[in-house]
C-alpha cells in the first residue's frame, strides 16, 4: 500500500467517524465534534494530496489547510454561541428536544 | 402612415385608467365615474379609428413598429389591425362601457371592480392588436388575472369553484400552447440568431413550407415522425384556443363560470373574452397550421358539429336563464369553428374562393353579432335579477309581458336576434356561414341545422314561459324598464336592426380581409 | 508571482467599500448614537449601510474592469460586475425592509453582519479558485447563521439558527471533502486548471465521489431536495429580514457559483483564457455523469416543494417551500450549460431574489402588527393596508410566473435556453414540460395566500395597519422593479449578455 492510499483510507474513516456522530448523536455539543472531525479528515486528504503530489513546492495543499483550519475555528465559536442560545432558552442542548417550528 | 401611436394609446388608455381607478380607494362614484369616461373615451377613439381605416385593402393598418423589445428572444413591440381586429376592438370598446352601465350597484370594493374591468379591457385590446406572439400571450394572460379575479370575487354562491375552474382550464390550455409556439420559437432560430415569434413572419414560412421542414429537422430528437410532430405542436396551439372559445368537450367550465359570475362580468365574459378564441383560431392558427387543421378537418368538423348540436340540446334542458344563455353562446362560436374549419378544405380550389370569403365573413360578422346580442341578452338577465332579488330560474316568471311589456319587447328583440331573425343582426352572419359551408361541407352543415332549429325552440321556451303564460301573481308589481335603462338599452338594440338591414357597415370593413385570408390559403 | 498590492485593492474596491461600511455601521452605533432611540438608530445607520452599498455600487460603474488576479483568486469581469451590483442591490432592499423592525438592539451588529455576508457573497461570485470559493462560502455562511439567531427574545430564531448551522456545517464539510478529492485528482486549486488536468483522466470514481459531495454542498446552499430540511425551519423561524436575506442574496450568489463550477470546474478545458464550454469528448463524459444527479436534484425540488407548500398555514413557510421549487426550476439553468442559460439563471435568481425580498418585507409589515405569520393574519388585509396588499399581489403573481411579471419572463427565459441548448436532450424537454406542469399547481398556493388577503374577511376588530412611510415606499419600489423587470426584460438581459460575450463564457 502506497503511504498516499493509507492517508487516504485514514481520512476516510475519519470522515466516516464525523458523520456517523454528527447523524446518530442528539446532542448538539456532539453533533458540533462530528462536523469539526469531517472537515478534519478533509484537511487530512489537503495535506497527504499536497505531500504525495506532484508538485510539493507549490503551497496550495497547505495553504488550503491553514485557512479550512480557520475556517473551523470560526464555526465552531458561532456553532458554540448558538448552542448556548439554544441551551438559555430550552435548559438543554439535545435535539431532539429542540423541535417547536414544524409546519 | 400615422404618426399617432393610436393603437397603443387605446390599449395604454384603459391600464392607465385601471391604475388610477383602482389606486383611488373606496369612491363608489368617483371610480363610477372615471371608468365610464375612460370607456367612454376608448369608444370615441376606437369609432375615429374606424372612419379612418382603409375597407378597401386588407392589409394591416394603423402598424407601429415592429420595435425591437426583447432582441434575445425575437420579441417585437408590433401592433396593427386589420379588419377582423378593428372589428374586435370595436367589439370591446361597445361592451365595455356596456358592462360598466349594468353594473350599477357594485357595494363591494367597486373601485377594485372598475379597475379590474379596465384591465380586462387593456388586455383584450392588447390581444386583439398584437402581431408577436409574446407580445400577444402576455396580453392574452393579462386579461385572464382580471377575468377570474372578477368571478371571484363579485360571482354568486358557487363562484370560487367556477372561477377556479375557468382559471385551470383556461391555464392548462394557455400552457400547452406556449409550449407550442416554444417548439415553433426553437425550430425556427438560428445559431445566434433568436427563433420567431412574428405572426406575419410565422404565417409565410408556413404558406412556404419552411416551418414544415424545419420543425422535423431542428426538434428531430423527439422520437416521432414529422407528420405526428408537426400534429402534436398544433395540437397544442389548438387545445389553448378550443379552451378559450370553448370547443366541446373542453367547454365544462363554461357554464358554471358563466352562471355563477354576475351577469355584467358574463356579458365581459360572453362578449369578448369568448371571441380571443374564435379571433386566435383565425389569425393564427388557420394562417399558420392550414395544412394541419386540413389533415385533421374530418375529425375538426366533426367536433364543431357536436359543439353546435349537443350546446342547443343542453340550452333546451336547462332551467336557469343563466346557464340557457351560456349553452346558446357555446352554440353561437360553434357555428363559427365550424366555418373556420370548412375554409381550411381544398386547398388550391380557386373556385371555392368566394364561398369561402363568405363563410370567413360570416365568422367575422357572426363574432361580433354575438358579442353584441349575448351582452345584451345578459344585460336583461341582469336587470331581471335586479328586480327579482336574484331569481333567474326559467319557471321562477310567466306573464311578464302583462306587467313589463317594454321590458319584454326589447329582450325580446334580443332574442330573436340571437334565434337568427332575418331583419336582425344574428341572422346575416349565420346566413353567410351557411352559404359558405354548404359547398365545402355539406355533411357537416345539413347536421348543424339541427343546431339552428333547437336554438329556436329553446328561445321560444324561454319567451313562452317568461313573457308569456298566466301572469304569475308574486310578479304583479315587476317593474318595467325606466325611461334611463331604455335610453341605454335601445342603443345595442338599435344596432341590432341596422345591422341586420344594412350589413355593409361591418362587411365593407371586413370583406377585403376575409378575401386576403382565403387568398393566403393556398399551400 | 508579482503581485501589486495596489492593483488589487482597486480591483477588490467595491468589497473593500462595503467591509468599510460594516466597521463604519458598528463603530457609529457603538459610539455615538448608542443613546438614542432604537428606531433613529436604525435608521442612522441604515442609511450609512445603504450609501456604501450605493458607493460601491457607483465605483463598479464607473469603474469597469477586466481582470484575472491570482491566477483566478479573484477575478473581475463585466458579469462578475452585474451579478455584485444586483447582490448589492438586493442588499440594499434587505436593509431598507430591516428598518422597521424592533426585534433587536444590537443594531449595528445586524447591519455590519448584513454587509460582511453581502462581502462573502461578492468574494464568491469573484472566485475561480476551490480555495476562495470555501473561503467565501463560509463566510457568507457564518454571517448568515448568525443573522437567523438574531432575535434573542425569541425561541423560535434560536432554533432556525441552529437548525441551518448544524444542516450547513455539515454541507460546508462535505464541500470541503469533495474540493479535497479534487484537488488531489488535479493537483490545482484553479477551476480552469483542474479542468485541464481532468480533461484526459477520464471518469475516475473518486472524481464522481467528489462531485456528489460538491454538488451536495452547493445544494444545502440552494435549499434543493434533499438538503432543503433546513429551509423551512430557517425561513420561519428566523428574523424576517434575515430571512428575506437568506432566500435572496445567498441564493442569487449560490447559484452564480454553482453554474461556474459545473461548466469550468467539470467541463474541461481552459485555453488561453477561454472557456470551451461544448464539444470536447471529455465534456460529454462529464455531462454524463453530473447531469443525472442535478436532473434528479432538480425534479425532486418541484416536486417536493410544490406540493407541501399547499399544505402549510405559515406564509414564512409558504414562500420556503416555494422557493425549494423555485430553485428545482433553477437547476434546469444550471444544467444547460451554455452562456445563455447562465444569463437566464442570472436574470431568474435576480428576479426572484428580488421578488422574494418584497415578499417577505410585506410578511415583516403584517407580522409587527399581528406577531405572527399565520395565513389567517392576512384576512382582509386588502382594506386594512390596500397599498401593501397590491405589493404582495404583484410578487405572488410574479413568484407563480404570470405574465408580464418578472417570474413570467424569467421561467420562460431559462425553459426557452434549456431546451435550445438541450436539443439532443430529450430529458430537459420532460423536465421543462415538469417544471411548467409544477408551476401551474404553484398558482394555487400563491392564490391561497392572495384569497386570504384580498377575500376573507377582516378579523373582528381589526384596524386599519399603520405602515410607515418608507416601507410603503421601499415595497411599492420593489414591485415597480418586479413590474419593470417583467415589461421590459432587456434591461437587464441585454447587459448580462453582453458581459457573458465580454466575459468570454
Amino acid at each position: 500500500m502506497t503511504p498516499l492510499a493509507g492517508y487516504l483510507l485514514l481520512s476516510a474513516m475519519l470522515f466516516a467517524i464525523g458523520l456517523a456522530g454528527a447523524l446518530t448523536r442528539r446532542n448538539a455539543i456532539i453533533v458540533l465534534i462530528g462536523i469539526e472531525l469531517m472537515l478534519n479528515a478533509a484537511n487530512l486528504n489537503f495535506l497527504a494530496f499536497w505531500r504525495f503530489g506532484e508538485h510539493p513546492e507549490a503551497l496550495a495543499g497547505i495553504m488550503f489547510v491553514i485557512f479550512s483550519i480557520g475556517v473551523a475555528a470560526a464555526e465552531a465559536a458561532v456553532g458554540l454561541a448558538l448552542i448556548i442560545a439554544i441551551y438559555r432558552h430550552y435548559k438543554t442542548a439535545n435535539v431532539d428536544e429542540v423541535n417547536s417550528l414544524k409546519g | 402612415m400615422n404618426e399617432l401611436p393610436i393603437l397603443t394609446i387605446i390599449t395604454l388608455l384603459p391600464l392607465v385608467s385601471g391604475i388610477v381607478v383602482a389606486g383611488l380607494g373606496e369612491h363608489r362614484k368617483l371610480a363610477r365615474g372615471l371608468a365610464l369616461t375612460s370607456s367612454f373615451l376608448s369608444l370615441a377613439l376606437v369609432l375615429g379609428l374606424w372612419r379612418s381605416f382603409d375597407g378597401n385593402s386588407g392589409l394591416l393598418q394603423f402598424v407601429e413598429g415592429p420595435h425591437a423589445w426583447i432582441p434575445t428572444l425575437g420579441v417585437q413591440y408590433y401592433l396593427g389591425v386589420d379588419g377582423l381586429g378593428l372589428l374586435m376592438v370595436l367589439l370591446t370598446a361597445l361592451v365595455v362601457p356596456m358592462s360598466l352601465l349594468a353594473s350599477g350597484r357594485v357595494a363591494d370594493r367597486p373601485h377594485v371592480y372598475y379597475g379590474l374591468v379596465l384591465f380586462l379591457q387593456a388586455g383584450l385590446v392588447g390581444t386583439f392588436t398584437a402581431l408577436n406572439f409574446f407580445h400577444w400571450f402576455i396580453f392574452w394572460e393579462l386579461s385572464l388575472i382580471p377575468a377570474f379575479f372578477l368571478v371571484r370575487l363579485w360571482g354568486g354562491a358557487a363562484r370560487a369553484a367556477a372561477a377556479t375552474q375557468f382559471f385551470v382550464y383556461t391555464m392548462v390550455g394557455s400552457i400547452a400552447m406556449l409550449l407550442a409556439f416554444l417548439a415553433i420559437f426553437l425550430a425556427t432560430s438560428e445559431p445566434g440568431q433568436p427563433g420567431v415569434f412574428d405572426f406575419i413572419t410565422l404565417a409565410d414560412m408556413a404558406r412556404s413550407g419552411t416551418l414544415e421542414q424545419l420543425l422535423p429537422a431542428k426538434l428531430g430528437w423527439i422520437d416521432l415522425t414529422a407528420r405526428k410532430l408537426l400534429l402534436v405542436v398544433f395540437g397544442g396551439a389548438l387545445l389553448g384556443f378550443a379552451v378559450k372559445v370553448p370547443m366541446m368537450p373542453f367547454h365544462t367550465w363554461l357554464p358554471a363560470a358563466y352562471s355563477e359570475a354576475s351577469s355584467p362580468v358574463t356579458m365581459l365574459l360572453t362578449g369578448v373574452m369568448s371571441k380571443m378564441g374564435v379571433y386566435g383560431f383565425v389569425r393564427i392558427l388557420l394562417p399558420i397550421f392550414p395544412q394541419h387543421i386540413n389533415w385533421m378537418l374530418t375529425p375538426l368538423l366533426w367536433l364543431a358539429v357536436i359543439t353546435i348540436v349537443f350546446s342547443a340540446c343542453a340550452a333546451f334542458a336547462q332551467r336557469d336563464l343563466k346557464r340557457m344563455l351560456a349553452y346558446s353562446s357555446i352554440n353561437h362560436l360553434g357555428y363559427c369553428l365550424l366555418a373556420v374549419f370548412a375554409v381550411a378544405k381544398f386547398t388550391n380550389a380557386p373556385q371555392f374562393a368566394t364561398e369561402k370569403a363568405a363563410a370567413l365573413n360570416g365568422v367575422f360578422l357572426q363574432m361580433f353579432n354575438h358579442g353584441l346580442t349575448a351582452a345584451a341578452l345578459f344585460w336583461f338577465v341582469a336587470l331581471i335579477e335586479q328586480r327579482s332579488g336574484g331569481l333567474r330560474g326559467l319557471n321562477d316568471f310567466g306573464g311578464l309581458r302583462k306587467v313589463a311589456p317594454i321590458f319584454c319587447g326589447l329582450m325580446g328583440i334580443a332574442l330573436f336576434s340571437s334565434l337568427g331573425l332575418p331583419g336582425l343582426n344574428g341572422f346575416v352572419g349565420e346566413f353567410l356561414i351557411f352559404k359558405g359551408v354548404f359547398p365545402l361541407a355539406p355533411w357537416a352543415a345539413a347536421f348543424s341545422v339541427i343546431g339552428l332549429l333547437v336554438t329556436a325552440i329553446f328561445i321560444l321556451t324561454i319567451l313562452q314561459r317568461v313573457f308569456n303564460g298566466p301572469l304569475n301573481e308574486k310578479w304583479s308589481k315587476f317593474p318595467d324598464l325606466t325611461l334611463g335603462e331604455i335610453a341605454l338599452l335601445i342603443i345595442p338594440i338599435a344596432l341590432m336592426f341596422v345591422l341586420g338591414l344594412y350589413p355593409r357597415l361591418v362587411l365593407d370593413v371586413i370583406n377585403a380581409t376575409a378575401v386576403q385570408m382565403v387568398e393566403q390559403l393556398k399551400f | 508571482m508579482n503581485v501589486s498590492y495596489l492593483e488589487l485593492l482597486k480591483l477588490a474596491a467595491p468589497e473593500t467599500i462595503v467591509v468599510l461600511t460594516a466597521l463604519a455601521a458598528l463603530v457609529v452605533d457603538l459610539t455615538s448614537t448608542r443613546d438614542l432611540e432604537a428606531r433613529f438608530r436604525f435608521i442612522i445607520n441604515g442609511m450609512i449601510a445603504c450609501a456604501g452599498c450605493v458607493a460601491a455600487i457607483v465605483w463598479m460603474l464607473v469603474m469597469p474592469a477586466h481582470a484575472n488576479a491570482l491566477e483566478g483568486m479573484f477575478v473581475v469581469d463585466p458579469l462578475t460586475q452585474v451579478v455584485k451590483i444586483a447582490l448589492l442591490g438586493l442588499t440594499l432592499f434587505t436593509v431598507l425592509i430591516s428598518m422597521d423592525s424592533t426585534f433587536t438592539e444590537h443594531i449595528g451588529e445586524y447591519l455590519a453582519l448584513i454587509l460582511l455576508a453581502a462581502v462573502g457573497m461578492m468574494f464568491l461570485v469573484s472566485a475561480e479558485d476551490i480555495l476562495m470559493i470555501f473561503i467565501s462560502l463560509e463566510l457568507t455562511s457564518l454571517s448568515l447563521y448568525i443573522l437567523a439567531a438574531f432575535n434573542k427574545r425569541d425561541v423560535n430564531s434560536a432554533e432556525a439558527a441552529l437548525k441551518y448551522f448544524l444542516f450547513g456545517g455539515m454541507a460546508a464539510a462535505f464541500t470541503l471533502f469533495g474540493l479535497s478529492l479534487l484537488y488531489g485528482l488535479s493537483g490545482a486549486t484553479n477551476l480552469g486548471q483542474i479542468a485541464a488536468a481532468l480533461e484526459d483522466k477520464g471518469l475516475d470514481p473518486l472524481l464522481i465521489v467528489a462531485m456528489v459531495m460538491i454538488v451536495l454542498g452547493f445544494g444545502f446552499k440552494v435549499a434543493a431536495v434533499p438538503f432543503h430540511l433546513w429551509a423551512p425551519d430557517a425561513y420561519q423561524g428566523a428574523p424576517t429580514p434575515s430571512a428575506a436575506f437568506i432566500a435572496s442574496g445567498s441564493k442569487v450568489a449560490s447559484f452564480f457559483i454553482f453554474a461556474k463550477v459545473m461548466m469550468i470546474g467539470f467541463t474541461g478545458g481552459e485555453t488561453n483564457g477561454v472557456h470551451e464550454i461544448a464539444g470536447s469528448a471529455a465534456w460529454q463524459q462529464f455531462v454524463s455523469g453530473w447531469t443525472p444527479v442535478v436532473a434528479v436534484v432538480a425534479v425532486l425540488s418541484m416536486l417536493l416543494g410544490n406540493l407541501v407548500a399547499i399544505v402549510q398555514s405559515s406564509v414564512k413557510r409558504l414562500i420556503a417551500y416555494s422557493a425549494i421549487a423555485h430553485a428545482g426550476y433553477m437547476l434546469i439553468g444550471v444544467m444547460a450549460h451554455s452562456g445563455e442559460a447562465v444569463a437566464s439563471l442570472v436574470y431568474y435568481a435576480v428576479t426572484y431574489g428580488l421578488t422574494t425580498i418584497g415578499a417577505f418585507g410585506v410578511v415583516a409589515v403584517v407580522e409587527a402588527r399581528s406577531k405572527d405569520d399565520q395565513l389567517a393574519s392576512f384576512a382582509g388585509l386588502s382594506r386594512r393596508a390596500p397599498v401593501v396588499s397590491l405589493c404582495m399581489m404583484i410578487f405572488m403573481l410574479s413568484l407563480a410566473g404570470i405574465p408580464p411579471l418578472a417570474g413570467f419572463f424569467g421561467k420562460f427565459y431559462v425553459f426557452a435556453a434549456a431546451l435550445k441548448t438541450g436539443a439532443p436532450n430529450l430529458g430537459l424537454l420532460w423536465l421543462v414540460i415538469l417544471a411548467i406542469a409544477m408551476s401551474a399547481v404553484s398558482f394555487y398556493y400563491y392564490l391561497q395566500v392572495l384569497k386570504q388577503i384580498y377575500v376573507a374577511d377582516m378579523p373582528a376588530g381589526a384596524e386599519e395597519l399603520r405602515v410607515p412611510v418608507l416601507g410603503q415606499v421601499v415595497l411599492g419600489l420593489i414591485a415597480v422593479g418586479v413590474i419593470l423587470l417583467g415589461c421590459a426584460p432587456n434591461l437587464l438581459v441585454g447587459v448580462l449578455q453582453a458581459s457573458i460575450k465580454a466575459a468570454g463564457l
